[in-house]
């Protein structure tokens, strides 16, 4: 099937197709004017790395909107307390831009640490304040003087370049508390998880493989994150970076400074969560560990596996387009849909590097179309030229999928079912399965019209779904 | 109405200019309100004997938006109406943000409507136009003809050269065209010839050659203008000659900004002359 929508000129070069030739990808730039990006700011880009610290203030120094649009945006669960869910904001308008909004940003944070006290607050930078040039630095030390605790600027203007940057943003503002905590208590099989961010309460699900490999988990960064854990974490001796785009740079950092190692790893997919497990294992060299790690990966796929291949059968064949944040959890998803039976047509990232998409074009198989940085018309017209049966991403990507009459499974924030682990590998199949194979798209104008003759067809497989779900 | 905004580099005189130019224009029994741009709100303290009154931007933030034009409008020298921008102490918050809000308050007051039976607005603005604010009283339907207060040293002429290049780049869309220049003398070499021929060049003309005087600072420390301090000396009837040349100006343009090498060869070929 062709489409009649064009690629703009300007996006050519960050676009390949697996197995066939060309030089590296254009990627890691600020996005084409006129391409309708599907990234968001950079101050969106801190905010979502940073708001799941639970115990923290988090307070956006701006005009409302950038407040409530990012607004619990993660669905990031807490085992304890919430005050992470709430979205402060200094609500800057006309007076407080030609004024300066310094001095309500100290009345806000004076105000809301006396009510609410947290054990830190991260105040964010919107564009407006970047253009009127607000001292929020200065604020910052002022109130941390005052009131005791660290209070950290994030400098997170959103015009300042691309999500990315607001991750560098992010990583840099929480390093701030790093090294500030007392480590003496830390044993010596301990690691730090960077990068995981709770949602649906995935934390908790890798966390407990750890446990039961006998391994500390001294902080998590930031899902159910706690300030005082991240003041402590330079005493773990491993880092695990999940999600590679946001907090590789905080690694980085730990590893110059604390010499802390990492490894950068997924927990997404039966593959790449057991691969994790081992190569912590292999990490601390013990024997023991290895076959701790392997007994849990065992009793895992043992649970899981037999209904994987119930859903496998139903599955194989069936194409698929991945559009995902960043390159680590697009790679999981490629071998976690191979798990499945089915193929990748379309993959693309947006927080890419040229690296990232050399290793996609090797393991995707021939003609995947594979995109960085894209936008709603290049992804449809993929969608359309390939025919595929669902697509993984996240709310950005979700009308374009269900416009096109396709199914959909949400691998972003909003998800409201865990994807990681061994367990989010059956809840992701059950998913994919429940979406790929509804009935419904048979009905949607693209499909219906090829498929009028076979009525018979549909029905059985509105059947075979039945069968499936008791 | 005749709607005129009045540039110029930093310290060049510009509001000791106008408010004594509209001295003298009240004087001729024109009915004219000057509108300070200026955060330090000092635009108009030598019509109305002091910084007495409030700024509109203090106003609307303390008060809201319940402000009515005689809490932000005052009385000054002859009838003079007096408002002043204000805006944020130096460093903090965005001042050219100010001059848009208040501009825009100014209008909705109707402080420019008709039954104001203004004959002169003058906008009075800071220094260069460094942003978009401090460009707001030359963009369409404010200021129609812009004077730029100039002298014949090389900071000076390069900031008018560069507010003539904003002049120029609104009258493509706009109504704004420039008046000409007005010399305030430093007394440099050779600096009326000079000025003329910079005006020249730039397509425009030198409205008036305001002589260094040492009674404009006189009058100053007594919180006047010249013309309300002494009617009788010989600078009062400078700026009534510049008020005159203003009134009478029918020449309005798209000034040519000239090129830094063309700006360095005047200085070199005027400045060297003596």
């Amino acid at each position: 099937m062709s489409s009649t929508i064009e690629v703009l000129p300007g996006r050519a070069a960050s676009i390949a197709v697996a197995g066939e030739a060309g030089g590296a990808m254009v990627c890691d730039k600020h996005s084409l004017a006129g391409s309708v990006t599907q990234r968001a700011c950079v101050f969106c880009g801190s905010r979502v790395v940073l708001y799941p610290i639970a115990d923290a203030l988090h307070v956006v120094h701006g005009p409302i909107g950038c407040a409530a649009y990012t607004w619990d945006i993660r669905g990031a669960q807490s085992s304890g307390p919430q005050l992470h869910r709430n979205s402060f904001s200094t609500d800057m308008q006309e007076m407080d831009v030609i004024y300066g909004g310094e001095k309500k940003l100290e009345r806000a944070l004076m105000e809301l640490i006396e009510k609410h006290q947290p054990k830190a607050a991260f105040v964010y930078s919107t564009c407006i304040v970047g253009v009127i040039g607000d001292d929020v630095t200065a604020v910052c030390k002022k109130v941390e003087a005052a009131k005791g605790i660290p209070v950290l600027s994030v400098a997170s203007e959103g015009f300042k370049g691309t999500k990315k940057d607001g991750y560098r943003a992010a990583c840099e503002a929480v390093y701030t508390l790093i090294g500030t905590g007392d480590t003496k208590s830390i044993g010596p099989l301990s690691i730090n998880l960077l990068g995981d961010f709770n949602i649906a309460g995935e934390t908790w699900i890798i966390r407990d493989y750890f446990k039961r490999m006998g391994i500390e988990v001294v902080a998590t960064i930031t899902g159910d994150g706690r300030v005082d854990d991240i003041r402590r974490c330079h005493g773990a001796k491993l880092n695990l970076v999940q999600c590679a785009g946001s907090m590789t740079h905080l690694a980085k950092k730990m590893k110059e400074d604390h010499n802390i190692p990492f490894l950068k790893v997924s927990f997404f997919g039966l593959e790449d969560m057991s691969a994790a497990l081992y190569d912590t294992a292999k990490f601390f060299g013990d024997e023991q560990l290895m076959d701790k790690a392997k007994e849990v990966v065992r009793d895992e796929i043992g649970k899981f596996y037999p209904q994987l291949r119930v859903y496998k059968e139903k599955l194989i064949g069936k194409k698929a387009a991945i559009y995902v944040g960043g390159a680590f959890k697009a790679f999981s998803l490629v071998r976690a849909l191979r798990t499945l039976g089915m193929t990748t047509s379309i993959v693309g990232t947006q927080t890419g590097d040229k690296d990232d998409y050399a290793q996609l074009r090797e393991m995707c198989d021939a003609g995947t179309v594979i995109v960085d940085d894209s936008n709603p018309l290049e992804l449809a017209k993929f969608c359309l030229e390939k025919d595929v049966d669902l697509f993984i991403g996240g709310v950005k990507e979700r009308p374009i999928a269900y416009k096109l009459g396709i199914g959909f499974c949400d691998h972003n924030h909003e998800r409201k079912e865990a994807l990681a682990g061994f367990v989010g590998m059956f809840n992701f199949a059950k998913e994919v399965y429940a979406s790929c194979c509804s009935p419904v798209w048979n009905y949607v104008p693209r499909r219906a019209r090829s498929q009028r003759p076979e009525v018979s067809g549909q029905k059985s497989d509105a059947e075979s779904q039945t069968e499936v779900a008791s | 109405m005749r709607k005129v905004a009045i540039y110029g580099k930093g310290g060049i005189g510009k509001s000791t200019t106008t408010q004594n130019t509209v001295a003298a224009l009240v004087e001729m029994g024109k009915r004219v309100m000057v509108v300070g741009c200026d955060p330090k709100a000092d635009s108009t303290r030598l019509l109305l004997g002091g910084l007495a009154q409030r700024s509109v931007l203090d106003t609307l933030r303390e008060e809201g938006e319940d402000v009515e034009l005689a809490d932000i409008r005052s009385k000054g020298f002859c009838s003079s109406l007096c408002v002043e921008s204000g805006g944020p102490e130096p460093g903090v918050g965005c001042a050219g943000r100010g001059i848009i809000t208040s501009i825009n308050m100014l209008e909705q007051l109707g402080a420019y409507d008709e039954d104001e039976k203004l004959d002169y607005v003058f906008y009075d603005v800071l220094g260069d136009v460094v942003c978009g604010g401090f460009a707001m009283p030359i963009r369409e339907g404010k200021a129609e003809e812009i004077y730029i207060v100039c002298s014949g040293e090389m900071m000076a002429m390069y900031a008018a050269n560069n507010i003539c290049k904003g002049i120029q780049k609104f009258a493509e869309t706009g109504v704004v065209r420039l008046g000409g220049l007005i010399c305030n003398s430093r007394q440099v070499d050779n600096e009326r010839e000079m000025m003329t021929k910079f005006a020249e060049r730039l397509g425009t003309q030198l409205v008036h050659f305001v002589p260094r005087e040492n009674d404009v600072q006189r009058a100053e420390i007594q919180r006047k203008t010249v013309i309300e301090w002494n009617p009788k000396c010989k600078q009062a009837d400078e700026y009534r000659a510049l008020a005159k040349a203003i009134d009478a100006n029918k020449m309005l343009v798209r000034p040519k900004p000239l090129s830094i090498q063309e700006l360095e060869d005047l200085l070199m070929q005027y400045g060297l002359l003596g």
